[in-house]
């Protein structure tokens, strides 16, 4: 059976209830006649044989590399970084490609006598990982290898011992990063390339860097004009990794990049029904689908959490390719189109989406409502080419239960950024101004980000900032289900249903607006035209 | 003419404190306060006159004693039985001095200064601190001529102003009320006086962080207070003033009369660590979280154990917490106050403040008054209610916070409002 | 109120009800300890505390071994023929090793067999001998040269029917590779004129491994710690037992001994084979011939010694990438 490619619904009175995600549930809703439902591409066929698959890639290397054995000898100071806990999402089953990657390396390595090796978790301002967490990116027999003689190291970017300043962009940008792997002679980065706006020169400029670097492209009118971050030629973020990585390059350190897409075959089996087009549902899906959404109706959010965060992926490996950081990523690029790319006529009055539990910053932890309007107007929102599916003053309605609860070990200054800062303004210009430089100094942030599991005490603001292209596009955010005062504090409007948000949205877009409804999971790009 | 009189009773007493272990002030119906019809009290001696109330405000100490909940040290500053109400606004009936000097004209409005120092007891010479006006820190106001009494509204000879036959006072308790002041203003003026000697005593200097614990009537006025003082330079302008407010509306209060931040309780040491750029270790187990550094100065506007305990978990070593809420008998881990080297200093009432030039002394009033003028203190009154329906007003001050109240005041006056 | 007046009077109770302390002026003589190599460990092989140290093997430790580490084990047939005593000469990775051992050797070896320990560690405090000896029959050796006392009563056991097992590298590999051979074993052999089976042990220092205490310390804050010495985890673990070797004629003890070191190296090749197959999931190829003289690893930094611990042999790596 030939995959089916994404496709765009237009919903008649025969069509059944379209699946909302919420959170750590889901819902059925009726969407009003005339509306557009985009479903994503069926998921590719994966590789057979990953562990060829990724030889192959290491010996014929993309760009102007040698194959990497030709690159390897005794006595070299070598360096692999990976992507690190926000990818992929959901995390995936056994074996995790960076494991498949890097033992693959690593067998190179050992052959070519190669003894000073150190792997890190290029995580920028991320928090740190933990060993379970790095065993299952990195599997037990790497773990074991590494982690017991101190090298596998998760990057510091607050350890001034550890990060070399490599000079200034022809923009004035202050590129900063890990010194291990700036003053490697060979530095090989395992990308895993889940959506468009991963891999390329952001691997290492974003994922090795410190606030002083990152601060130049992660803030306000960056990411204003960022049209849209997914989408890497029309974006603002982009250009400005682009030169920071062409500065690192001419400086000397040589970049072997790996970058991996994977298929969107996001749910194992017994939840597959989220994936599949409603009235395709067969007896065992709707019954599951009862079943399910029954029971976690019934179970308190702490173990609906725990079920939902232990499902692991059966997303697989479509292609990998490797080489010099620029030719690959052209590859990659379009192999991610390829998946999950769908084409759109024209813009909407009204955008609706469920998110779901799970963002790039909540994996094995809680959702907390910065990361809800992050997930929604930063990520669903910008994924696009072209325009953006809604028109410019238009309404995005999601759905989630945007508790306001917060993972103390994980988003400490979330806590504070949700009190003391959306208590006195929404506006990201404005907290850029006045909180963020407190933030990002501030000394017990930074103790637990180096020595906890904590987030930056910046991450916050950054999280906003994802979220400035909407918050200037839209008319009105509405967020349905959630939690009236949470949803409030975030600046947005809250609403009981499906129904009275539409009614709310009346008042912005006039009383017969045209809906878009974007059918997640799987994620997918709108090709707007 | 009707009054509300506290007599001695012990199982009215005893009735009182398992009524209101229920709420705050549920227990003004059973316990010993009374409405009895009962003249004005007699002027006891020369230099005292007598006070028609217009309003009279009930404090937190008001609630506490109705709740039998008073610490015992009171027992021998206290005379009954008592007529209640100590922040009082009224007229006066004749001419008479005030404690500024000059003359009240009969009929003009007047603020009470409650404590009854040496002057008003007749004491000849009068003690070091009425000499010196720190008439709060008095010790002989179980002596003199009227029976014991540490203010007008906790004394037998005294009346007090929940009553519309009135009180008598001593000159040296009088203050002439401006005209632009309302009379909801000027039955603030009391307890404002309270908080801006409470902010003066306490060692704030430029760029400090002060966290006030507390949005009621007190926290309340201490935030005004503090911004207000600061603003006329005469004290050090702190960094940032953070307010623990349990309630939306106190918290949209706390800002409008000049506190950086205004949050739930629970929220309120996170904004002090971080405003003052500490560290945070601990905390596992329900063991509060200890700071390595914290406010310079807590004004701990409740004084109940939890707060006390707070105070102490959000000051820096060698800082500051003054004690403004009434405080009785409470059980605190003094652990982290000896290891930190924490200074716990009581705050009451008023006199004269001076800052470190000592030609400035000041009566407290006198400042009370510029800060309630400024600062429109009277937005604080959030009900009034006349003596018939005591047990309404009592229940209602002992629940303001949760129904969305500061200050309730007993309306006794013959005339119409101004 | 009455609980803290009785404590009182407790407190405050004399002599003789309460025991008398010593007066400054008289000497006070050392109390009596036998621990480390003295330990008397007699009474652990009195027949009820054999009776009672059978029950909890058969009846507890198999069975939660059974659940908690199970173990592929092979070359049993090499025991069905072989007469006891004999002695147990294995490598040591972990200090689960010796429970495993004994739950897995079948049953006529079972419960009649005891294990040397390291004196300094099993047998430096009362509690730990008294643990040791119960549970695992242990005696106390030293590490690194058998002494005189500790070497006659091993071998007057041995003599009385007792097998022993006795891990020659003296210690714990510290990553998985065999430390070289101390000579005990082979002595013992000699002297007793019994024979030695040679065991193989893998996979053990996964599931409890040695404490980070004792391994190379992860760097600062942006290292990982490797807080795994507190948790057992699942690991795949084998025990492999080797045909039982009597020294040469002639052959000295030196020389034994290397052969048995190199008997333990070559079972180690067979789990690896196994284990690569099981990997790559390709039909069975043979392990190459050919024996190993000690199970050592490259001479090369930490990872790739630790890389090359799970490797497959050279010949099947060959065949495996065509291009």
């Amino acid at each position: 059976m030939s995959r089916r490619p994404g496709f765009v619904l237009e919903v008649d009175r025969s069509t059944p209830p379209t699946l909302f995600w919420s959170g750590e549930g889901f819902g059925l809703e009726t969407l009003p006649e005339g509306s557009r439902v985009i479903y994503a591409p069926e998921p590719m066929k994966a590789i057979e044989d990953p562990y060829r698959a990724i030889r192959h890639a290491l010996l014929h290397p993309e760009g102007d590399r040698d194959p990497l054995p030709a690159l390897l000898r005794p006595g070299m100071k070598l360096t692999i970084c990976f992507d690190d806990v926000s990818l992929p999402l959901p995390p995936m089953e056994a074996p995790d490609i960076r494991q498949m990657v890097i033992e693959t390396v690593l067998d190179m390595a050992a052959e070519a006598g190669v003894d000073d090796v150190e792997l890190i978790a290029a995580l920028a301002l991320h928090r740190r990982m933990t060993e379970d967490e790095l065993r299952h990116a990195l599997g037990d027999r790497v773990y074991d290898a590494f982690a017991p003689h101190g090298l596998l190291t998760q990057h510091d970017a607050e350890d001034p011992a550890n990060l070399l300043f490599i000079g200034e962009t022809d923009q004035g940008e202050e590129v900063e990063i890990n010194k291990r792997a700036a003053t490697s002679d060979l530095l090989i980065y395992v990308n895993i390339n889940l959506v468009s706006m991963d891999g390329g020169h952001k691997s290492v400029a974003t994922g090795l860097a410190s606030y002083r670097s990152l601060r130049h492209h992660h803030n306000p009118q960056t990411m204003r004009h960022s049209k849209s971050f997914m989408d890497q030629p029309a974006s603002e973020l982009h250009s400005s990794n682009w030169r920071m990585g062409r500065l690192i390059a001419e400086s000397g350190v040589k970049i072997f990049q790996i970058e991996t897409t994977l298929n969107n075959d996001t749910f194992p089996s017994n939840f597959g029904f989220l994936q599949k087009r409603e009235w395709e549902w067969s007896l065992r899906d709707r019954a599951s689908y009862a079943a399910t959404s029954k029971a976690l109706s019934k179970v308190p959010p702490r173990l609906a959490r725990q079920i939902f965060h232990s499902i692991r992926s059966p997303h697989a490996l479509t292609s990998v390719q490797a080489g010099e950081v620029e030719a690959v990523h052209a590859r990659t690029t379009a192999n991610v189109w390829a998946q999950q790319g769908v084409d759109v006529e024209g813009q909407t009055d009204i955008l609706t989406m469920g998110l779901p539990y799970i963002c790039p910053y909540n994996v094995n932890s809680i959702m907390n409502p910065i990361l809800v309007a992050c997930l929604g107007l930063g990520y669903f929102f910008n994924m696009y080419r072209g325009k953006p599916l809604v028109r410019e003053g238009g309404v995005l309605i999601m759905k989630h239960p945007t508790r306001p609860e917060f993972h103390p070990g994980h988003h400490p200054s979330y806590i504070d950024f949700y009190e003391q800062v959306l208590t006195q303004t929404v506006d990201p210009v404005q907290m850029h101004k006045e909180f963020e430089e407190s933030f990002a100094t501030d000394p017990w942030y930074i103790h637990l980000y180096r020595t906890g599991h904590a987030y930056h005490g910046v991450h916050p603001f950054y999280m906003w900032y994802w979220c400035a292209h909407a918050l200037a596009h839209l008319g009105r955010v509405i967020i349905v289900g959630g939690d009236t005062k949470a949803v409030r504090r975030l600046g947005f409007s809250p609403a009981s249903s499906l129904a009275d948000a539409l009614e709310i949205a009346s008042d912005v877009v006039g009383p017969s607006p045209t809906l878009t409804h974007m059918h997640n999971p799987p994620i997918f790009m709108s090709d707007v035209h | 003419m009707s009054t509300l009189l506290f007599e001695r009773s012990l199982p009215r007493f005893a009735a009182a404190r398992v009524v209101s272990s229920f709420g705050s002030g549920r227990g003004a119906g059973v316990g010993p306060l009374r409405l009895v019809e009962r003249d004005a009290p007699v002027v006891p001696a020369a230099g005292w006159v007598h006070v028609d109330p217009i309003l009279s405000g009930i404090c937190g100490s008001d609630l506490a004693t109705l709740d039998g909940r008073s610490s015992r040290y009171f027992e021998d500053i206290v005379s009954f039985p008592f007529v209640p109400g100590h922040e009082v606004v009224g007229t006066l009936s004749e001419d008479a001095s005030g404690a500024e000097g000059g003359l009240l004209s009969a009929g003009s409005r007047v603020v009470l200064q409650p404590v009854l120092g040496c002057a008003a007891r007749g004491i000849e010479p009068a003690c070091p601190a009425c000499q010196a006006g720190h008439v709060g820190n008095c010790g002989y106001i179980a002596f003199g001529h009227i029976r014991p009494g540490l203010q007008t509204g906790f004394c037998a000879d005294t009346g007090g102003g929940w009553s519309t036959a009135g009180l008598v006072a001593h000159s040296t308790q009088l203050y002439a009320v401006p005209d632009e002041l309302t009379d909801h203003d000027a039955v603030t003026v009391e307890p404002v006086a309270c908080a801006v000697h409470a902010v003066l005593g306490a060692p704030i200097e430029a760029g400090d962080v002060v966290a006030v614990i507390g949005a009621g009537t007190l926290g309340l006025l201490v935030t005004a207070a503090l911004s207000h003082l600061a603003g006329v330079g005469r004290c050090a302008t702190p960094a940032a003033v953070l307010v623990g407010a349990r309630y939306a509306h106190q918290q949209r209060l706390a800002r409008e009369l000049g506190a950086t931040e205004a949050l739930p309780s629970d929220q309120l040491g996170r904004a002090v660590r971080r405003h003052s750029r500490s560290l945070s270790y601990g905390g596992a187990s329900g063991v509060t979280a200890t700071l390595s550094g914290g406010a310079d100065v807590v004004l701990d506007c409740v004084g109940s154990p939890e707060t006390i305990a707070q105070s102490l978990a959000m000051v820096r070593p060698r800082g500051t917490v003054a004690l403004v809420g009434m405080s009785g008998k409470v059980t605190v881990d003094l652990a982290p106050l000896w290891h930190r080297e924490v200074r716990l200093v009581g705050a009451y009432a008023y006199g004269t403040e001076r800052s470190s030039g000592a030609d400035d002394a000041t009566s407290t009033f006198s400042l009370a008054f510029d800060v309630a003028a400024a600062q429109k203190t009277g937005r604080l009154v959030s009900a009034t209610y006349p003596l018939a329906r005591f047990e309404d007003a009592v229940a209602h001050a002992g629940a303001a916070g949760r129904r969305g109240a500061v200050k309730i005041a007993f309306d006794v006056r013959k005339g119409p409002i101004r | 109120m009455a609980g803290s007046g009785l404590r009182r009077r407790l407190g405050s109770a004399r002599f003789p009800l309460a025991a008398p302390s010593w007066p400054t002026t008289v000497e006070r003589p050392d109390p009596e300890r036998k621990v480390g190599l003295d330990y008397d460990h007699d009474w652990s092989r009195r027949y009820p505390v054999r009776l009672a140290r059978a029950i909890v093997m058969d009846n507890v430790a198999r069975p939660a071994a059974r659940v908690l580490a199970p173990a592929t084990v092979r070359g049993l047939e090499h025991l069905q023929h072989v007469e006891g005593p004999v002695i147990f000469a294995a490598n040591h990775l972990s200090h689960m090793d010796t429970p495993l051992l004994l739950t897995t050797l079948p049953v006529e070896f079972r419960h009649r067999t005891v294990v040397a320990a390291a004196s300094d560690y099993f047998f430096d405090r009362t509690w730990k001998a008294v643990l040791s000896s119960f549970a695992l029959a242990t005696i106390p050796i030293e590490r690194s040269r058998v002494n005189r006392k500790s070497g006659d009563t091993a071998a007057e056991l041995i003599e009385d029917g007792w097998n022993l097992a006795i891990f020659p590298e003296g210690g714990r590999s510290p990553d998985g590779w065999t430390q070289p051979f101390t000579a005990g074993a082979a002595y013992l052999a000699r002297r007793t004129g019994r024979p030695v089976v040679p065991v193989y042990l893998h996979g053990t220092r996964h599931v409890l491994p040695k404490s980070s205490a004792s391994e190379g310390r992860a760097a600062g804050g942006s290292g990982t710690e490797s807080r795994r010495s507190s948790r057992l985890r699942r690991a795949p673990i084998a025990v492999l037992f080797g045909s039982p070797l009597s020294p040469d004629e002639g052959e000295n003890t030196h020389r034994f001994s290397d052969r048995i070191e190199a008997a333990v190296a070559t079972l180690s090749r067979e789990v690896h084979s196994d284990w690569w197959q099981a990997r790559r999931s390709v039909s069975a190829v043979a392990p190459a011939e050919g024996a190993e003289t000690a199970h050592r690893g490259p001479e090369a930094s930490p990872w790739r010694r630790a890389w090359a611990l799970d490797e497959p042999p050279s010949s099947e790596r060959e065949s495996e990438w065509p291009d």
